[in-house]
């Protein structure tokens, strides 16, 4: 021990020398970086690219300069030098300077979206977030020269995509964009293939509202408008060479200013609110029209849109094919589509729907199970793409052996919903077939059930019916059935069972041709089994007792 | 003194032993290039490891494996498959054609660490001769078609993949190797493919002792399928039938069709190593598939609702008449799962503990069909509507399917087999390059083939920007990662994702 401290003493002058030496080396102080990132932002960014040394220039006229260069989430269409040099000629000018202020303004902030967006998120119509100027851009793609690109505008082509800055994104553009300045009014009155479908539009009074600059209502909606124009060539083929001939034809009250003459309908139906690019035409089943109340039905068959081609009564109905090329028209204040065919208001007298609620198109593919006696199939809320409900996870599709008395209803099967009530499962709704416009009594019928919900209401389109159904009362085999339909009760189907019973819900007024919700809302407990068996909707001018239902088959009885 | 004697000692001791550990630069976890690549055993261990690089990631890497890797370059694309609960973001970018080269799906990193395994044991293997008396060239040719073919397997993937890919040869062994590689044209990434199986089937045996061998290791037969089908992309097409040829008439290990019964699922996929074999790669349940989570537990992919009416038929007048490939073989009808991983037979699932169903890479009626395909490339459809009928017969398909065409109707039987071909290796990493396959023949002649299918499923909104797209032969293959062009500065990105 003592050699140890003995050593230290020796050592001393040693020690202190490297505790010293340690010191003064490790003081020196280390630098750090004080950024976090060294991104350089959309202004900056550019000012270090030639390439895009004119678009910097009009940002350094129009003042924009600055606010590119701050943080945010952008989204920059960047055109190149050679775009910038198109756009002087169109203008007519030698330098940027030359370009009016405002209008170098309005293309700016053309360019410049308020998030940022990367090409996944395109599609064949207008990107979700309009422009700083306010006016939407579209997207698309197209295949020439051997290579495919991403188009903005049908005319910019994307050169190179998502490149990624400090405060957001930049595609880069082959194109400048430019401000869509006229209104649906002009672009259908300068077009000259357009002139018939422009006098009619002048005639009928619309012109002046297609003429009117977007305005915003109370709940900031925009007031866009799509326009489905057609050629003079498509009047034509339809036997219409002028203007006077359509009015002829049409026209029959002689004033087409009146909303309710029928030239007036004619134009009417061809305005939509909203600014419905073909992309979302291509997911709009049915559009809202200006003519009061009528829908258009909208359908994408292969790659082809088709207006009003539906099937009705098992007759399919040709519909009118949308032109592609030509539509997709920017306007001020909306779009311009163009048709092939002439097409006019579908007058459909309504017709009566019996909606099997267990003809899902999910149930449907089960072959094995689908009317196919002694079987049943359970199916969750996520699989059933024309119902949702609230609570446990899985409806059953029940077919019924044959001889079953629960195999007596149409078609001999029944849409099992175990326990209908608040906590297991309610508000089940269903998306109906297409129901044509006109006034419907609604019948619910369903194989009774002690412990099924006492007590139920039914909604059509969120607006409740004015009976409620007690599904545990039996049908009524004794009272002449005229008596009983007087009571809102019938014997739906035949040969009858006691077991089964049909309810009348109420009156509806179906305001839209179309496919419509309806919902079931179970107001009391359920212990078991909700089993039902055909909603239908049958005008009110028809009779509502026949035809009536073959019992466990799939005919109707007229009498 | 004599402390000082003692402490010296004691000193000399203590430095003597931990100098030894301390200066030790080798790691302590693992074996090194020196140590192994001594005995025979070493270069089988290797060979094996590369078989276990095909089922699973090491456990080292993060990265999905081989199999769910084609599963989604094969199948995304093919308008088979739709998006379930669990599809990442990524995965629907590839359903609908919107890949950026930011999608960590085309990333190939997993593709290169198998064909490093394979170069480690071509480079390595050979010098073992001369270290161990006890190893034959026999051995080391049968170890090296091993390697050779299971890395052509690699690059074919990846050249229909990405087209063009870096060609790299020899093993990384260092980090002084050169990694800035360039990529090698699509066609000379074929060449090579074929020229190495034509080496490994010199080296290949024939079979091996046991039927799990014979079907889970590289014979002879699986190099000539494998022929066949890099044949066929080449449009190679007498070269092709040859290949097939030699298969079929093996006699030394011989394949046929299991006839139509309850039963044939179980055995040909539940089970696995049927004579309807030809390549799969086998999970055990020491060893689990990756499918039991990806169809079943947390679902990523389902099929796409049209594909049970479309693909196999539905015959809605005799539910019992039902090819036996479509409903609760390939998939499950109403819930459209996925069940050819995850099914036991007609009406149960396996349990997640017996989930080894093997990944099928090559399988007999897959050889028929490309066998089919060749023939009518060379106008002689009537052989292959004779094959195409045999495989329905065998399989029970139903009318519904059957076409009316006949053998001198080329672009008929090449649709027919393209059918066919759906309704057999519905699931199996197949369809996205059966489609591209015949869509590029004659300078893509045929690329309506793949127009049609995104037609029919591309989402209403993007279908016109997607057909558009596709009409660009370079948007058929995926994007180099941006990470690997940021760490290999000699690759150059193809040029539709700009």
């Amino acid at each position: 021990m003592e050699k140890i401290f003995k050593l230290i003493k020796k050592w001393k002058f040693s020690i202190v020398i490297v505790l010293l030496a340690t010191i003064i080396l490790c003081c020196s102080e280390e630098k750090y970086k004080e950024t976090t990132d060294e991104t350089l932002n959309i202004t900056e960014y550019l000012r270090t690219m030639p390439e895009y040394s004119m678009f910097v220039e009009i940002l350094d006229v129009t003042g924009y300069a600055s606010f590119m260069n701050t943080y945010g989430t952008y989204t920059l269409f960047l055109p190149t030098n050679d775009a910038i040099t198109n756009l002087m000629a169109d203008f007519g000018v030698s330098s940027i300077s030359a370009i009016p202020i405002e209008e170098l303004r309005d293309i700016v902030k053309l360019h410049i979206l308020e998030e940022t967006i990367t090409t996944t998120s395109f599609t064949d119509g207008k990107i979700a977030s309009p422009s700083m100027q306010g006016q939407f851009l579209i997207t698309g793609a197209t295949y020439d020269g051997g290579s495919a690109s991403i188009t903005v505008n049908k005319e910019a082509k994307i050169t190179a995509s998502n490149v990624e800055v400090g405060n957001g994104v930049m595609h880069v553009i082959d194109k400048v964009l430019r401000v869509a300045d006229k209104t649906l009014a002009e672009t259908i009155d300068t077009d000259a293939s357009l002139s018939i479908f422009a006098e009619a539009i002048k005639a009928t009074g619309w012109y002046d509202k297609l003429d009117q600059p977007v305005t915003y209502d109370e709940d900031s909606i925009p007031s866009y408008l799509t326009v489905i124009a057609q050629t003079d060539e498509v009047f034509q083929k339809a036997g219409f060479n002028s203007f006077d001939e359509l009015k002829a034809r049409y026209s029959h009250l002689n004033d087409p200013t009146n909303l309710e003459d029928s030239l007036n309908l004619f134009v009417a139906y061809r305005i939509s609110p909203g600014l419905n690019y073909l992309a979302d035409l291509a997911v709009t089943p049915a559009l809202l029209t200006q003519a009061p109340l009528e829908v258009i039905s909208v359908k994408l068959a292969a790659d082809s849109l088709l207006i009003n081609e539906e099937v009705f009564n098992g007759v399919l109905e040709k519909g009118v094919e949308i032109n592609r090329e030509p539509s997709d028209e920017t306007a001020s204040n909306g779009v311009v589509h163009l048709v092939k065919d002439n097409y006019f208001i579908k007058k459909r007298l309504p017709q009566p729907v019996y909606f099997d609620l267990g003809d899902q198109p999910e149930f449907r593919q089960l072959s094995a199970v689908f009317r196919k006696p002694g079987n049943y199939a359970s199916l969750s809320d996520a699989e059933l793409s024309s119902m949702s409900w609230e609570g446990s996870p899985s409806v059953t599709y029940s077919c019924p052996a044959i001889g079953d008395g629960n195999a007596a209803g149409w078609h001999g099967d029944l849409l099992d919903v175990l326990r209908l009530r608040d906590g297991y499962i309610n508000n089940i709704e269903f998306t109906t077939p297409v129901i044509i416009k006109g006034q419907y009594k609604v019948w619910v019928s369903y194989r009774t059930n002690p412990r099924a919900p006492s007590s139920a209401r039914a909604f059509f389109n969120d607006v409740p019916l004015s009976r409620l159904l007690n599904m545990q009362e039996y049908g009524d085999s004794g009272t002449p059935e005229r008596v009983l339909e007087s009571q809102g009760y019938k014997r739906h189907i035949e040969p009858f069972s006691s077991r089964f019973n049909s309810r009348l819900m109420g009156i509806i007024n179906v305001e839209t041709t179309g496919r419509h919700t309806f919902r079931f809302q179970s107001l009391a407990y359920a212990g078991g089994n909700s089993w039902f068996d055909v909603v239908e909707f049958r005008p009110v001018d028809m009779d509502q007792l026949y035809p009536k239902f073959e019992s466990s088959g799939s005919g109707l009885i007229y009498d | 003194m004599r402390t000082r004697i003692f402490n010296v000692i004691l000193l000399a001791v203590v430095l003597l032993q931990s100098c030894d550990n301390y200066l030790d630069l080798r790691p302590e976890n693992g074996t090194t290039r020196e140590e192994f690549w001594q005995t025979k055993e070493d270069v089988k261990a290797a060979v094996t490891g590369i078989y276990l690089s095909l089922l699973n990631t090491p456990p080292s890497e993060s990265d999905l494996t081989i199999p769910e890797y084609i599963f989604m370059y094969g199948e995304l694309r093919g308008g088979m498959v739709s998006a379930a609960q669990y599809t990442s973001d990524d995965q629907i970018d590839m359903l609908t054609t919107n890949i950026l080269p930011s999608n960590s799906l085309t990333t190939w990193r997993a593709f290169y660490r198998v064909i490093n395994f394979c170069n480690t044991v071509i480079d390595l293997g050979p010098p073992v001769l001369d270290l161990d008396p006890t190893f034959t060239q026999e051995e080391l040719n049968t170890y090296l078609a091993e390697a050779l073919t299971i890395r052509a397997y690699m690059y074919f993937t990846l050249a229909r993949t990405f087209k063009d890919v870096p060609l790299k040869l020899e093993a990384t062994l260092s980090d002084e190797d050169n990694f800035q590689l360039p990529t090698t044209p699509q066609a000379d990434i074929f060449a090579q493919v074929v020229q190495d199986l034509l080496d490994a089937e010199a080296m290949a045996v024939e079979t091996y002792e046991s039927v799990a061998e014979n079907k889970g290791k590289i014979t002879k037969n699986t190099i000539n399928t494998m022929l066949t089908d890099v044949y066929l992309w080449q449009e190679d097409y007498d070269n092709a039938l040859i290949a097939a040829d030699k298969v079929i008439t093996n006699t030394n290990e011989t394949y046929e069709l299991i006839e139509a019964s309850p039963s044939w699922f179980t055995s040909v996929y539940a089970r696995g190593n049927t004579s309807e074999s030809i390549f799969e790669l086998q999970y055990t349940t020491q060893n689990l598939n990756p499918f039991y989570f990806m169809f079943l537990l947390a679902p990523q992919y389902l099929a796409e609702a049209s594909v049970l009416e479309d693909v196999f038929g539905l015959d809605f007048n005799d539910p019992e008449n039902k090819d036996i490939r479509g409903e609760r073989a390939s998939m499950v009808p109403g819930t459209n799962e996925i069940y050819k991983y995850t099914g036991f037979d007609e009406n149960n699932r396996k349990s997640f503990a017996e989930s080894d169903t093997h990944w099928f890479i090559y399988r007999y009626a897959d050889l028929l069909l490309m066998k089919a395909e060749a023939l009518n490339e060379l106008n002689r459809g009537e052989e292959a509507l004779l094959i195409i009928e045999e495989l329905r017969e065998a399989r029970a398909a139903i009318d519904l399917t059957e076409e009316q065409v006949t053998g001198d109707n080329k672009n008929g039987v090449r649709q027919y087999i393209l059918a066919e071909r759906a309704r057999e290796l519905a699931f199996e990493g197949k369809r996205w390059f059966d489609l591209l396959r015949n869509a590029r023949k004659e300078n893509y002649a045929y690329i309506n083939l793949i127009i049609n299918v995104a037609i029919q499923s591309a989402p209403a909104n993007q279908q016109q920007t997607i057909v558009a797209k596709l009409q660009d032969p370079n948007s058929h293959y995926l994007p180099i990662n941006e990470y690997e062009l940021y760490t290999n500065k000699a690759l150059v990105q193809n040029p539709f994702y700009k």
